[in-house]
């Protein structure tokens, strides 16, 4: 892994579409921690595991690709997305485990980009990244509005696997719940939060993904939560845009404001105060 | 692959140089005349090798084309040599002798030691092939197959583990010894990579006069047809004329221990057959000794699991139970000291009969028993192979829980009534007929495979246990129509097999592609975590996917958002979320985004912080948009777009 002391940025697929208020956050929390975000403009989609569906040659080369830029820099990438962290990693993995198969997509990259990805760059979660280069305790310092509020974290399923989740427990995280601490929120632990919630298939399986995130947002409210936080901008939308349309087609009660990790800490730090007072007013309003 | 036994040098050479320039490895010019090269050979002497000294298996594989081509090339014809496999004139390539071969053992022959007899030198100067036949369902006879191979280097036998799976009847009569090691499968059923082998001998019923054999039968002593398998093929190369070198063993479900019984007699027994196919009974107790290994310069393996001992932990369980005559469920929390080597199974075991003798569990009949699977801590393992050691979390605890997605019976124990339903609806084993192409002299129609071929498809079906990964899946547990993907795994991986026929393969793709197949998974990634178990069935589903998108043209909302993703990705570098609502929704499915309140808690401010209140206002003039705010309708370009352009066109021009 690249030592330094700046990162390469990818927003993920949705952070600078319908997720702009990840991208609204990002940038000013960085810069309260002293992270230096470097841009990657040639950096494309990475395909959100739909590309795979059809070719997961072409999905691996857009990765490698953007994997590659950021290793012309010399710097690891950090994202907001655990979908996108996690196709990564497994970009990574499978370039790694396959010399054969990593020449042929390097010769791809190497034909279109004129760069070739030699391993050294790896993708980093913005949670995996504050915990663990971070710090809590620099953290908890740069605290200027505590969250105080009780805060259920979903991981998803996404980077909770081994090799993606930095040096949490892929199935026993407790990462969020230990920043949520340090942001002065107070943590919730309930069941499902590693559980899918259909992401990939909203459009496809509405029923199906809508019975999944009504069943994390219930599970998260029954053990007491005010709010949520997502690791993951793709899941976000499920379990925000779309948790009433949960809630009524499963009978559960899923009302809860729900916002992405980017966000949460961006307001702890002191940013956006008028966000974060609307967040508590729908977290007593709405949530309760 | 060739593989070459030995090569040597006649008389007459007229020291042309023409060997040792194709092959300075393995041949090497003196005044007089060209000799072997001492370090490619087992005795490691540096002469014409008349001797017939065995070349060290690596080199008899890599170099194998070039001493062939030596051979041809030399203009006095003295360069000899033999195969592997087979009792071939010198000088002439011996029909391949196996079809599919999983594994070679590391062959090491052992140097043959000062004090040995002549007799036992002369045994040793022929052919020492050996052919370890196994028939395997679960990997257990496959795993002892190797380790009888590793075993038979320390008597200088070259052994070649084959699966029986495609491998060739006509390929048995040249063998001079043959050990097979097979279990039986339901009620006294070939497993099924044996049972095309089965059916081929049958029909042919080749003479095996000169072949010498001993069978290792795994089997478990519940069921009526205990071990038939073996027995059957026992009595079979019996009746065809082989000669059995020792009497038949059987094995019940604790197999080790007999199986290390028979590998011991019969590895010496075997070993004293000569290349002619004489087996000489007075040089066994010799053999024995020799094989035992009681000179230091003979290399001898630890081919036996060794003994682990870790010291003891502190443990606090949290053990889930459930009573179904009072329909109640709780846990029980238990704080004790375990071994840290037990297994969750060992655990589980200690807790019946020390403190809850009504806990309900299923126990394993030897390592890795599929049904034997539950969630530790999170993760989805087979008890009785999962050590405590490597599941506990970190502040001591093990919280152990059924495994997820089906009905709990009681306690630990599962409903797999309703897998078995399924699976036996997806039909996922071998019918080959009807089908086209090679058939047995019996009429059956018999599918053919390459080598290489059965080695991807053994890879990509290398999972402990298909019921783990139907338990992997989280959708099973929000979609009860969905078969799962334990099931569909093994659809996809016969639909794969090139030896079902046409038929069956376009009904399993048809089954796949129904509203209860593969798109019935939400999310692939909830199964691809679970370690490389779940990312071996996650790619196989995936590439079941890939097979259907491809031959339905892109068809129903799955094909419309993977080519419309793939789209808005080529046009720009970036994904078109507005794209993809509007092409996989259609006008309808937007509309009904307005009524379903979706819409109405984008424009209302009850979703999301923050964004320029434009992008909320758009809502109004085209509300079905989709995700949190309305995304962009016309995303800009990525920097250097045309090399994105590029890669797709390199790779897949569909888009």
């Amino acid at each position: 892994m690249v030592v330094m002391a700046k990162i390469a940025y990818y927003p993920g697929n949705t952070a600078r579409a319908a997720s702009m208020e990840v991208e609204d956050c990002i940038i000013p929390l960085c810069k309260t921690l002293g992270i230096e975000l470097i841009e990657i403009p040639k950096a494309s989609s990475d395909g959100g595991n739909i590309i795979s569906q059809a070719s997961p040659k072409l999905q691996h080369s857009l990765v490698a690709r953007n994997l590659a830029l950021a290793e012309q820099k010399n710097i690891d990438i950090m994202t907001t997305c655990a979908t996108s962290h996690a196709i990564m990693c497994d970009t990574a993995d499978v370039i790694a485990s396959d010399s054969v198969y990593a020449s042929q997509l390097n010769n791809l990259i190497s034909l279109t980009s004129g760069i070739e990805y030699l391993g050294e760059s790896k993708s980093r979660h913005l949670l995996h990244y504050l915990v663990e280069e971070i710090g809590l305790d620099k953290i908890s310092a740069a605290v200027i509005n505590p969250i105080r509020l009780n805060v259920a974290g979903y991981y998803g399923s996404n980077m909770q696997r081994e090799g993606a989740c930095g040096d949490d427990d892929a199935f026993l995280p407790n990462y969020l719940e230990q920043l949520i601490n340090a942001l002065g929120g107070t943590p919730i632990d309930y069941e499902l939060k590693c559980q899918s919630v259909g992401a990939p298939s909203l459009l496809t399986l509405e029923g199906t993904a809508m019975a999944m995130t009504a069943a994390v947002l219930a599970d998260a409210k029954q053990n007491g939560a005010d709010i949520m936080v997502s690791a993951c901008t793709i899941s976000h939308s499920n379990l925000d845009s779309y948790q009433s349309r949960a809630g009524k087609l499963t009978g559960k009660d899923t009302a809860m404001p729900v916002v992405h990790l980017a966000e949460l800490v961006a307001f702890a730090l002191g940013h956006y105060p008028d966000r974060f007072a609307q967040l508590r007013t729908r977290a007593l309003v709405i949530g309760s | 692959m060739s593989v070459i036994a030995k090569v040597w040098i006649e008389e007459d050479c007229i020291t042309c140089d023409a060997c040792q320039d194709i092959c300075p490895e393995v041949f090497q010019l003196t005044d007089e005349t060209s000799q072997i090269v001492a370090a490619v050979r087992v005795d490691g002497v540096f002469d014409r090798n008349t001797g017939g000294s065995f070349l060290k298996a690596d080199f008899g594989k890599e170099f194998a084309d070039y001493i062939e081509e030596a051979a041809e090339a030399c203009p006095v014809d003295i360069i000899k040599f033999e195969m592997t496999g087979a009792a071939a004139p010198a000088g002439e390539e011996a029909a391949t002798p196996v079809a599919a071969v999983t594994a070679v053992a590391a062959v090491a022959p052992v140097a043959v030691s000062a004090g040995t007899s002549d007799a036992l030198a002369t045994v040793f100067s022929g052919d020492r092939t050996l052919t370890i036949l196994f028939g395997s369902q679960t990997g257990n006879a496959a795993g002892l197959a190797e380790k009888t191979a590793k075993l038979a280097a320390n008597y200088e036998l070259i052994a070649n583990v084959v699966d029986m799976d495609g491998y060739d009847p006509a390929s048995l009569v040249a063998s001079k010894r043959v050990l097979i090691i097979t279990s039986t499968w339901g009620e006294g059923d070939m497993p099924d990579n044996a049972e095309d082998f089965w059916q081929g001998i049958n029909s042919s019923s080749p003479t095996l006069a000169g072949v010498n054999y001993s069978v290792c039968a795994i089997g478990d002593s519940s069921y009526d047809e205990y071990c038939k398998a073996g027995v059957d093929w026992d009595q079979k190369f019996s009746a065809l004329g082989a000669t059995s070198i020792q009497q038949i063993q059987l094995c019940d479900v604790d197999f080790d221990e007999p199986w290390a019984a028979w590998v011991k007699t019969v590895l010496p027994r075997i070993a004293c057959v000569d290349s002619a196919g004489v087996f000489n009974e007075s040089l066994v107790e010799e053999m024995s000794a020799y094989g035992a290994g009681g000179d230091d310069s003979v290399s001898s393996g630890d081919f036996t699991p060794g003994t682990v001992v870790m010291d003891e932990i502190s443990v606090t369980i949290e053990l889930f139970r459930y009573c179904p005559s009072a329909a109640q469920s709780g846990w029980d929390t238990i704080s004790c000291a375990v071994p840290a080597h037990a297994t969750v199974e060992d655990l589980l075991i200690a807790i019946q009969q020390d403190i809850d003798g009504s806990l309900a569990f299923r126990r394993g009949t030897n390592g890795g028993t599929a049904t034997t699977g539950v969630r530790v801590n999170g993760r989805i393992v087979l008890a009785d192979i999962a050590r405590v050691s490597d599941l506990i979390g970190s502040r001591g605890n093990l919280k152990i829980e059924p495994a997820p997605g089906l009905p709990i019976i009681r306690d630990l124990i599962v409903d797999l009534s309703g897998y078995e339903a399924a699976r036996a609806r997806a039909e996922p084993w071998m019918r080959a007929d009807p089908r086209e192409g090679a058939r047995l002299l019996n009429g059956a129609a018999v599918g053919t495979m390459d080598a290489s071929l059965a080695t991807e498809l053994h890879r990509k079906s290398d999972v402990l246990s298909y019921q783990l990964i139907q338990s992997m899946s989280d959708t099973s547990s929000y979609d009860k129509a969905y078969e799962g993907p334990g099931i569909h795994l093994q659809q996809w991986l016969r639909a794969e097999d090139p030896r079902c026929g046409a038929e069956q393969r376009k009904s399993i793709l048809s089954s796949l592609n129904e509203t209860d197949g593969v798109w019935a998974e939400a999310d692939l990634s909830s199964i691809a975590r679970y370690g490389s178990d779940g990312r071996l069935a996650a790619r196989g589903l995936n590439s079941a996917r890939a097979h259907l998108l491809n031959t339905s043209n892109y068809g129903g909302k799955h094909g419309r958002l993977v080519k419309w993703y793939g789209r808005s990705v080529k046009w720009t570098g970036n994904v078109n979320e507005t794209t993809l609502y509007r092409q996989v929704l259609g006008p309808l499915g937007l509309i009904s985004n307005v009524f379903n309140g979706v819409s109405a808690r984008m424009i209302l401010g009850f979703t999301r912080n923050g964004g320029p209140p434009i992008r909320g206002l758009q809502g109004l003039l085209m509300p079905p948009a989709g995700v949190g705010k309305i995304p962009n309708m016309v995303n800009s370009k990525v920097d250097a777009h045309h090399e994105v352009v590029n890669l797709f066109n390199k790779i897949d021009k569909r888009f």
